[in-house]
């Protein structure tokens, strides 16, 4: 598989990747308005997990290769985030 | 030799086999790194609780120390560490948990130097830097270096004096870690003798702060390497976790590897997303 067909085969989501890019950026800008605010970020931080997991979940309907493990996959990612980034902010 | 290189790519790169898939992305080394980081959760939590109680790796230690070296760049004259200084810094920090704000001046109309004139701390010019909510040291020097006001503070060559407080407690509800930091020159000795006759209630208060205080710097010791130690293994597993990505994703495309699991490149995207809130989470405000 070369780069042309991966390009290709990526533009098919591309449109997913780019609202995966946009949330990402919109919760680097809630971090900032809510700095200094640990909960709130705290927050934000579950808010975001919570939107990868789903945005996940839906990826792989769209593709048709949503199985278990896939999820499961998702899911553990998600919360080793909140575990670690919990040990910071509270 | 060949045994541990053979075990590296066994972790790391995707081969018949590892399923293709490196054996640090599976689902049970994915469990382990869960497990290790509830584990970790659980531990801290115990020693923050029945211990520590301190959220911040800042010290009075460290922040001297910037400080003075901002003070040493610029041509200045390095700040002598004040006792009473840090007495009205803590009782000002005190003062905004006890009333519940977070400002230069209370709600009842008091001023920074009031807290120094609590002290008994006569001065010819006098300042205040506050921060809330940082995890670093280094971090609240930075924020102040960065706003030209606070800056001015740190770099006023009429300051021979420094005193800091570093207190937590619960500000709007919230777990608050305030850093105060007061300047100070104060009026020579001479002057002060003919004119100060301190009453009794101010040396009251004095000696009821000096013991709080000590408390303070002795707790905010242990937890140096405590927070920098769980900031620098959240960074360092988040880096990791992405270097394994990247690594998959160049094998798989380079292999040609077409499997059923989940799409790592979105997994990578959420990574580096989560590498840069690393980033900002230790910046906390100033004013």
């Amino acid at each position: 598989m070369d780069i042309k067909n991966i390009l290709k085969k990526k533009k098919k989501h591309l449109w997913q990747y780019l609202i995966l890019i946009f949330s990402g950026i919109i919760f680097l800008i809630l971090l900032s308005v809510f700095k200094s605010q640990r909960l709130n970020q705290f927050i934000v931080f579950i808010a975001f997990v919570s939107f990868y997991i789903c945005w996940g979940i839906y990826h792989h309907i769209t593709d048709n290769r949503l199985n278990l493990k896939i999820v499961i996959e998702y899911i553990i990612i998600g919360f080793i985030v909140i575990l670690l980034v919990k040990l910071l902010l509270i | 030799m060949s045994k541990i290189k053979d075990f590296i790519c066994h972790l790391f790169i995707p081969n018949e086999k590892n399923n293709y898939q490196g054996k640090a992305l599976h689902h049970d080394f994915l469990t382990v790194y869960l497990l290790f980081a509830l584990i970790l959760s659980f531990i801290f939590k115990k020693i923050d609780l029945n211990i520590l109680g301190f959220a911040t790796d800042i010290t009075i230690e460290k922040l001297y120390q910037l400080t003075n070296q901002e003070r040493i760049k610029n041509g200045l004259s390095t700040l002598t560490y004040n006792e009473k200084l840090s007495q009205a810094a803590y009782l000002k920090a005190q003062d905004m948990f006890n009333k519940n704000y977070w400002s230069h001046y209370t709600p009842d109309g008091k001023t920074p130097w009031d807290f120094l004139l609590q002290v008994d701390y006569d001065y010819e010019y006098a300042g205040e830097n506050l921060a809330k909510n940082f995890l670093f040291s280094q971090g609240i020097i930075s924020a102040w270096m960065n706003s030209p006001s606070h800056r001015d503070n740190i770099l006023k060559k009429e300051y021979t004096e420094i005193g800091f407080a570093i207190v937590n407690g619960l500000l709007n509800g919230e777990e608050t870690t305030l850093v105060v930091q007061m300047f100070g020159k104060p009026i020579n000795n001479i002057a002060k003798l003919s004119e100060k006759n301190s009453p009794l209630s101010i040396k009251k208060i004095q000696a009821a702060t000096t013991e709080n205080y000590k408390l303070i710097i002795t707790n905010n010791n242990k937890t140096i390497s405590l927070k920098n130690y769980f900031y620098n293994f959240n960074l360092a597993f988040f880096i990791f976790l992405l270097i394994i990505l990247i690594l998959d994703i160049y094998y798989i495309n380079k292999l040609k590897i077409i499997r059923l699991s989940a799409k790592n490149f979105s997994h990578l995207i959420f990574v580096v997303f989560i590498i840069l809130s690393l980033i900002i989470i230790t910046k906390g405000s100033i004013i």
